[in-house]
């Protein structure tokens, strides 16, 4: 009680000194989440209006004689002829640990009920990415967890890897086994010399809320929400809000970026993202472009996407990594926003419909996916067994078509048939079920040094699972010492040598 | 009133013409007003509403607005008048209203500029505050 006394007391006695000045409008039309307001002489471009009731605008078209202003929240309040004033700021959201754990809407405000945000920092939500000189090559990996992805298109930290796909092809799954892994190798090597933890951002544009909130469940029940901040701007939010949740993730990234930590920030998804600015532009009456989307939707992005990076050690030494998600329609990734994203991105990992209901899930296509940062982010030891993989897969894809003509083969296409089968077999994984980066090392060693030959395609998962459980229960020194080598030695081969042997020999 | 665009440029050209040295000229808009009578352009009602607006809005910007609680002092609305004129020009215009809304205290606003010294203002403050 006596606090808040105080509180009122010291603010009575700062409100005593001056007059205040400031700068003020009036609105003259109001709808579709845009007010149009004469006056404010002073306005200045991205600058906070306050309206009266506490609502917040962004002013977004200063015109000769009138400004247009986006409204960050309902806007069944405002009416013609009300009082607005500047406030003299940009938009800016609270960043910092505080956030871990919590729901947030695009202003940092609490939507999980569970008490106010302790941040006393605050990040602008528009900014300016990090220059040419701030950077550093990106050479750490992410381990997703996932065979495909870490095997083939490794993803580093600090690199922004599109996720692209038909809506139902697990295009957000990937992104949450990831955010689970990375929970999953903080919780393992917490405090290990070496060790940088990963925080994930995941900010969800234009999505159901009963999605949301099945997201939240699954994080949480992988214990991965204590590492997560949940930025939601769901479908019933404004256009305005929608527009800018991504900035905002993108703004509580950088604090970790500049602090010496990394970060995975997850934009789900993309398309959602311009379909609200289209909104918001067509509103303000700026011209349209193709597909009635404003000609500066290119720069919406890139300037999100290129906040994501690697700085060096005077800048911050940390990294920012971005899994953007593109939903495209019918395939067709030479539509206008998915062109737009491939060419910012650092590659793409494309999910095909086709894959996924073959029953090869994640309905990665390894031909039209590419990462490029490629090894510079693998381990060595990931490196070796899993740098022909790629190869030998797109041999499979040409010589599939013969594979109906079994017999008349000769032994070595033969063979490449049968080795590529069991591969696409291994990658097929289940969601929620991330694999460790050594246990990655040794299935992918046996496939590639023949132990899998002799084994029926239909018991590969088997296999792979007891090899999984007998590594991890029996031969726990083999994979720290897999995990902390880095690369695969002589003497290494011939230990996974041994193992598989003596594995086989118990597992038929 | 939607304002069409043929209408909107009439409408800015004319505002442009009614300038005299950077100033709002009073004989140049009543010539304007005349002209248009007499010619009677496409769009007449939109252009002129808009015309309208475009002065009301110059002639807001120009215009000092001094409102306190009670009768104010002769000598200190004078010492305000002065000031504002000293710091933004002569040709200010200004208008002086007793408004008991406010309290206590002195509001003057020029344009969008607004100087709120008055309680009802400091109250305003402590409420978006709190």
């Amino acid at each position: 009680m006596s606090t808040i006394l105080q509180d009122i007391e010291s603010q009575i006695s700062a409100l005593k000194t001056t007059t205040v000045q400031t700068n003020t409008g009036v609105v003259r039309e109001c709808g579709d989440g845009v007010a149009k307001i004469e006056g404010l002489s002073d306005v200045m471009l991205n600058e906070m209006i306050e309206f009266p009731g506490g609502l917040i605008g962004l002013a977004l078209n200063l015109e000769e004689n009138e400004v247009g202003c986006i409204l960050m929240g309902d806007s069944t309040a405002v009416k013609e002829g009300d009082i607005v004033k500047t406030t003299g700021r940009l938009l800016s959201v609270p960043v910092g640990k505080g956030l871990l754990g919590r729901v947030v809407d695009v202003l940092g405000q609490p939507l999980d009920g569970k008490g106010p945000i302790p941040s006393d920092i605050l990040y602008p939500v528009e900014k300016i990415a990090p220059s040419i000189i701030k950077r550093k090559g990106v050479n750490q990996p992410v381990q997703t967890g996932i065979m495909a992805i870490d095997a083939m298109i490794p993803i580093g930290r600090g690199q922004r890897e599109l996720i692209i796909g038909d809506r139902a092809t697990g295009k957000t799954t990937i992104a949450i086994d990831t955010m689970i892994n990375q929970a999953r190798m903080n919780k393992t090597f917490a405090g290990q010399e070496g060790f940088r933890p990963i925080y994930n951002i995941y900010v969800a544009i234009g999505q159901k809320n009963s999605n949301i909130a099945r997201i939240l469940d699954v994080l949480r029940e992988a214990g991965a929400l204590e590492y997560t901040i949940i930025v939601a701007a769901a479908a019933s939010d404004s256009a305005t809000n929608q527009y800018l949740a991504p900035f905002s993730g993108a703004a509580m990234g950088e604090w970790f970026m500049d602090n010496g930590m990394d970060a995975l920030i997850i934009f789900d998804d993309l398309s959602k993202h311009a379909v609200a600015y289209r909104q918001v532009s067509l509103v303000l009456k700026r011209p349209s472009g193709r597909e009635a989307y404003p000609g500066d939707v290119f720069y919406l992005h890139s300037r999100l996407l290129e906040r994501s990076a690697r700085v060096n050690e005077k800048n911050g030494n940390g990294s920012l990594t971005a899994l953007p998600i593109v939903e495209t329609q019918a395939g067709d990734v030479s539509a206008y926003i998915p062109t737009n994203v491939i060419s910012i991105t650092d590659g793409q990992i494309y999910l095909e419909t086709d894959l996924f209901y073959q029953g090869v899930r994640p309905a990665i296509s390894v031909g039209l996916s590419v990462s490029r940062v490629g090894s510079a982010a693998q381990i060595k030891a990931i490196k070796q067994v899993a740098g022909k993989v790629k190869g030998e897969l797109a041999q499979f894809r040409e010589l599939a078509a013969f594979a109906q003509f079994g017999s008349d083969l000769d032994a070595a296409t033969k063979a490449r048939l049968e080795r590529g089968g069991r591969i696409v077999e291994l990658f097929k994984q289940r969601q929620y079920n991330p694999i460790t980066v050594e246990e990655q090392v040794a299935v992918l060693w046996a496939i590639q040094n023949g132990h899998m030959d002799d084994v029926a395609v239909d018991r590969i998962k088997e296999m792979q699972a007891k090899l999984q459980e007998f590594l991890t229960t029996r031969k726990r020194k083999l994979l720290e010492t897999i995990r902390t080598a880095g690369a695969i030695s002589k003497e290494l081969n011939d230990e996974l040598a041994a193992t598989l042997v003596e594995f086989k020999s118990t597992w038929k | 009133m939607k304002v069409s665009k043929d209408a909107r440029k009439l409408s800015r050209s004319l505002f442009r013409s009614s300038f005299t040295g950077g100033r709002l000229d009073r004989a140049r808009v009543e010539a304007v007003l005349k002209v248009v009578a007499a010619r009677k352009p496409r769009h007449t009602l939109e252009t002129l509403k808009d015309y309208e607006r475009l002065v009301r809005m110059e002639l807001a910007r120009r215009h000092a607005l001094i409102e306190s609680a009670t009768a104010l002092d002769p000598a200190a609305s004078e010492s305000i008048l002065r000031d504002l004129k000293s710091r933004f020009g002569e040709d200010i215009t200004h208008e002086i209203k007793i408004n008991p809304a406010l309290i206590g205290g002195i509001r003057v606003q020029l344009g969008s500029d607004v100087w709120d010294g008055s309680i009802n203002g400091r109250l305003e403050l402590l409420r978006s505050k709190l």
